[in-house]
């Protein structure tokens, strides 16, 4: 089948703003995004610049907002989008050039939660043992590819760029819900900050953008209330 | 236009609604406190809110109050309970729901009166 690809390009060597281009492009329908970009880059056009590396759905680097939503591009299939197809880079993070951003904003938040775990407790002779209950009740953030779909499909982040999104809220509860870990009143400093789980009106962008399926506005809500019933 | 699905449109509604009656009250507190100008400063405002077209801004308003009133407890479900975020999408439907069948009342009287070329007294 025959696709119209329309991509909103940026090269800051020589355009002010952004501009869409169009490309005819020779496509299977179980052909992904990522492979017409590809054929885009290869055959046409080696301007082109965007993000790529596992093309599996597991390393995160390839968020884009595809046919008015955010998707990895090597997991959306040409033919769940018809023939026309529009892609732009995420919102609300810097645009370095075509469909690659500056992902730092997002990885500053991301540190800002403390990603690891944090037990200043002596260690004990072996593992530190968590039944399985226990590992359950983290383990859907523990999913998270880090992509920014989520963050990037926010209407409170695209306005105010200092939230902390839900990303790193994602990333903290994995942490806060472990039964080993001791930081959460350490994570607090930055999620119940003016910029951090308050500013979340709630809008699930984020958990019908998410590639894995993961419940974002749900783990969201359950810091909200783990902060709020904290002192009590 | 970022295509979000009921929650996104559920919260721009409801920011907009939440204005929307914090402008009228604003409105309304100047309108009142305009009697410390006297008899004929206040009644001058309460002919200017007396056009016709105040109507149908009250229309508007009772509809704002409405929404944001039942959008407002299906926020505080989803924000208290641990069910209420993933039944959000039929809980904005039953907001509806109840939207239509409160505002009905209002807007018979209301807009009937505005076909029949009442000014609401
Ligand atoms: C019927 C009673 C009301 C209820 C149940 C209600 C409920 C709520 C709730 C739960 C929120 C939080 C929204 C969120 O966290 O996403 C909110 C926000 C808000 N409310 Fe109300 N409210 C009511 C009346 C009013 C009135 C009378 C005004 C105006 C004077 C108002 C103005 C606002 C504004 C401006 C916001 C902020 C909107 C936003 O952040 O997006 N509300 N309301
Ligand atoms: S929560 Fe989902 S959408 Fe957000 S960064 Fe992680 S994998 Fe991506
Ligand atoms: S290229 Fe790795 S997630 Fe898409």
């Amino acid at each position: 089948m025959q696709v119209t690809l329309k991509i909103l390009r940026f090269d800051p060597a020589k355009d002010k703003k952004p501009h869409w281009e169009t490309y005819q492009v020779e496509a299977e329908p179980w052909d992904r995004v990522l492979d017409l970009l590809h054929k885009v880059k290869w055959y046409q056009d080696g301007s082109l610049a965007f993000r790529r590396s596992c093309g599996h759905g597991i390393c995160g680097s390839d968020a884009m907002l595809i046919n008015g939503r955010n998707r990895l591009a090597c997991k959306t299939l040409v033919k769940d989008l018809g023939s026309v197809i529009t892609v732009e880079p995420i919102r609300g993070l810097p645009v370095e050039k075509d469909l690659i951003v500056d992902m730092e904003p997002f990885f500053a938040a991301y540190r800002a939660v403390k990603p690891y775990l944090i037990n200043d407790e002596p260690p004990p002779q072996r593992e530190r043992l968590q039944s399985p209950e226990e590992r359950a009740r983290f383990d859907q953030g523990t999913k998270c590819i880090l992509c920014a779909s989520c963050t990037t499909s926010c209407p409170v982040f695209w306005v105010n760029g200092t939230y902390i999104g839900p990303a790193a809220i994602v990333q903290a509860h994995r942490f806060i819900f472990d039964s080993r870990d001791r930081g959460k009143r350490e994570r607090f400093k930055a999620l119940a900050s003016g910029s951090g789980v308050w500013r979340c009106r709630t809008a699930y962008n984020c958990t019908e953008a998410c590639p894995r399926e993961i419940p974002v506005t749900q783990l969201i809500e359950e810091v909200k209330r783990e902060i709020l019933f904290d002192h009590f | 236009m970022y295509r979000g699905r009921e929650g996104q449109w559920a919260f721009y509604l409801h920011r907009i609604s939440g204005i929307g009656i914090l402008v009228f009250l604003i409105l309304h507190v100047l309108n009142i406190a305009s009697a410390m100008w006297g008899p004929e400063v206040s009644n001058a405002f309460m002919k200017f809110y007396h056009q016709p077209v105040f109507q149908l801004g009250l229309l508007v308003l009772i509809a704002g109050v409405l929404y944001h009133g039942f959008n407002g407890l299906r926020i505080i479900l989803m924000d208290f309970t641990a069910w209420g975020v993933r039944y959000q999408r039929q809980l904005w439907y039953a907001v509806w729901v109840l939207f239509v069948v409160f505002y009905l009342p209002f807007l018979l009287k209301i807009g009937g009166g505005i076909l029949g070329g009442s000014h609401g007294d």
